[in-house]
């Protein structure tokens, strides 16, 4: 990777972290492997990213099979919050969690330039280890 | 703690078990290594973690830094964890440089003087003889002197390490040089360890692989490598998959290898997937359990890539199921090491593991690994078998 792509993903998570209501965030590949995380110590992040792909893996089969379209995000939905699993870009999720009290139009509008910012940078890494490889 | 003088152990231990069973206990002494890529890798992991096994286990490593004042390296190697600091004895290259005063017994005053590098150098291994060094690195001096007097120092540096005998790496990066020379350089060393550093999704992945020079020497495959906080270089299967057909046992064998793993089932049967993290022996692997039915075929493709390796877990009661254990290896796809667990083996009935290999028409190195995933019997062994394939040797 780019040296400055792990940064910059952290970066983007702590700005999400900054959000009000905002609990975690964890970016996966869709094949269940951490990428990046923001948690509090107590969750097992390695294990949030294989999750986040399963749930996203079989949302987007669910969607195909109900002629829904290309799926955009999947939510769970707690007596205690949300967690949101967002593509980003074709390689990764980003997971959201956040409290029952959230403002979910900032949250959503958050995440939405989360995962587009994410998109970029894994992007113009891949670009720049073909061009080295 | 009794001071006084210690036996070197006649092997230098890489601290990571699995590569030291296959080095018969180490690389041995003397010996010179070349820790050898064509672009930048995580080889200084390698290097450092080799100085640090060695002081911890007793042994004085000198490790020449030309990159790095050894203040700064000391703090660096903190995420070692603990390190005995008389037994690491830097060669302080940039004290000078920095027109600082260094409390280094030994340093080089004149980076310019070829000459007085290797001065230095050569007076640090002759006073503190260490059993280890690594020089970190060569590319630094093929920047900045002719090819041939390099060279010349090079091949001095391995006989004052081979009187003093010692195990000495050479870091480097190849950026200028022909294949003739590197054959050359290649044919002073006694092993290789090549490196290779990949990205696909966002995650980087390091590999390494070990050559030894001699004929019929040792040679590994590439092994996948991570670097773990406050413990070094492990060898790292990021996926390995545990699959077969249904009811075979596949959660049970996950359960059994993992400290904490987790399964999403219902009524019994797994409907997402199974996951749990391993630790043995110096190695660390991801382990994925996919479901056994049919109908939950799409999760098996979620998690069916970078797939280090399988084991492939059957009903050694059931040889009805066997054809669709050997669909579920074909999902996978061509070229990745596999072990056949023939699990519930103490049921009567069970078939015995030649007889699975015979049914499913396995080819001969094939390992089938009869095993009780319910009593935590032979499941180790398999993974052990496993890894051994995935690293490989000659």
């Amino acid at each position: 990777m780019a040296p400055d792509a792990l940064p910059r993903l952290q970066a983007v998570l702590a700005e999400l972290r900054r959000v009000p209501d905002i609990l975690g965030a964890t970016i996966a590949r869709r094949d269940g492997i951490l990428i990046a995380h923001a948690l509090s110590r107590s969750l097992d992040p390695k294990k949030i990213a294989a999750m986040a792909a399963a749930i996203v893996g079989t949302s987007e089969m669910a969607a195909i099979e109900m002629g829904l379209g290309e799926f955009n995000q999947s939510i769970v939905d707690t007596h205690v919050g949300k967690m949101m699993a967002t593509g980003a870009g074709d390689e990764a999720i980003l997971v959201t969690m956040v409290r029952n009290e959230a403002n979910m139009g900032l949250v959503l509008l958050s995440v939405e330039r989360a995962v587009e910012s994410i998109a970029e940078i894994l992007r113009v890494a891949e670009q720049a280890a073909e061009v080295t490889t | 703690m009794m001071a006084g003088p210690r036996v070197t152990p006649p092997r230098a231990k890489t601290g990571i078990p699995v590569l030291d069973e296959r080095l018969q206990g180490g690389f041995p002494r003397p010996s010179t290594l070349l820790l050898f890529s064509d672009k930048p890798t995580e080889k200084r992991l390698f290097g450092e973690n080799f100085a640090i096994q060695g002081a911890r286990s007793g042994e004085v490593s000198l490790y020449v830094d030309f990159f790095r004042a050894p203040q700064l390296a000391r703090g660096e190697l903190k995420r070692f964890g603990n390190v005995p600091t008389d037994k690491l004895v830097f060669v302080d290259a940039i004290s000078a440089q920095l027109l600082l005063r260094s409390e280094e017994p030994y340093r080089i005053e004149d980076m310019n003087s070829l000459d007085d590098i290797r001065s230095s150098i050569l007076t640090a291994i002759e006073a503190v003889r260490p059993a280890r060094i690594v020089v970190d690195s060569m590319e630094f001096l093929i920047d900045r002197f002719p090819k041939e007097e390099v060279l010349k120092v090079w091949r001095e540096l391995i006989d004052a390490a081979k009187a003093a005998g010692s195990v000495i790496c050479f870091l480097f990066i190849n950026w200028t040089l022909v294949e003739r020379d590197l054959q050359t350089i290649r044919a002073m060393s006694d092993f290789v360890v090549e490196f290779q550093s990949s990205l696909r999704g966002g995650i980087v992945r390091n590999s390494m692989r070990i050559s030894q020079m001699e004929t019929d020497g040792v040679r590994t495959n590439w092994i996948p490598y991570a670097f773990k906080d406050l413990v070094g270089v492990t060898v790292y299967f990021p996926r390995i998959l545990v699959t077969g057909p249904f009811n075979a046992g596949k959660s049970t064998v996950v359960r059994a290898l993992s400290e904490r793993a987790i399964s999403i089932d219902r009524m019994g049967t797994t409907v997402a997937f199974d996951y749990g993290s391993v630790n043995v022996t110096g190695i660390e692997a991801e382990i994925f359990g996919t479901p056994g039915q049919e109908r939950f075929e799409f999760i098996f493709k979620i998690f069916a890539r970078e797939v280090s390796g399988v084991l492939l877990v059957v009903d050694a009661t059931r040889p009805e199921d066997l054809d669709r254990g050997k669909q579920m290896l074909d999902l996978v796809g061509p070229k990745i090491p596999y072990v056949v667990l023939a699990n519930k083996s103490d049921l009567p009935g069970a078939l015995a593991p030649h007889e699975i290999a015979r049914r499913m028409d396995l080819p001969d190195d094939v390992p089938v690994v009869p095993t009780v995933a319910t009593e935590d019997k032979g499941v180790r062994d398999a993974l052990l078998v496993l890894a051994e394939m995935i690293i490989g040797v000659r």
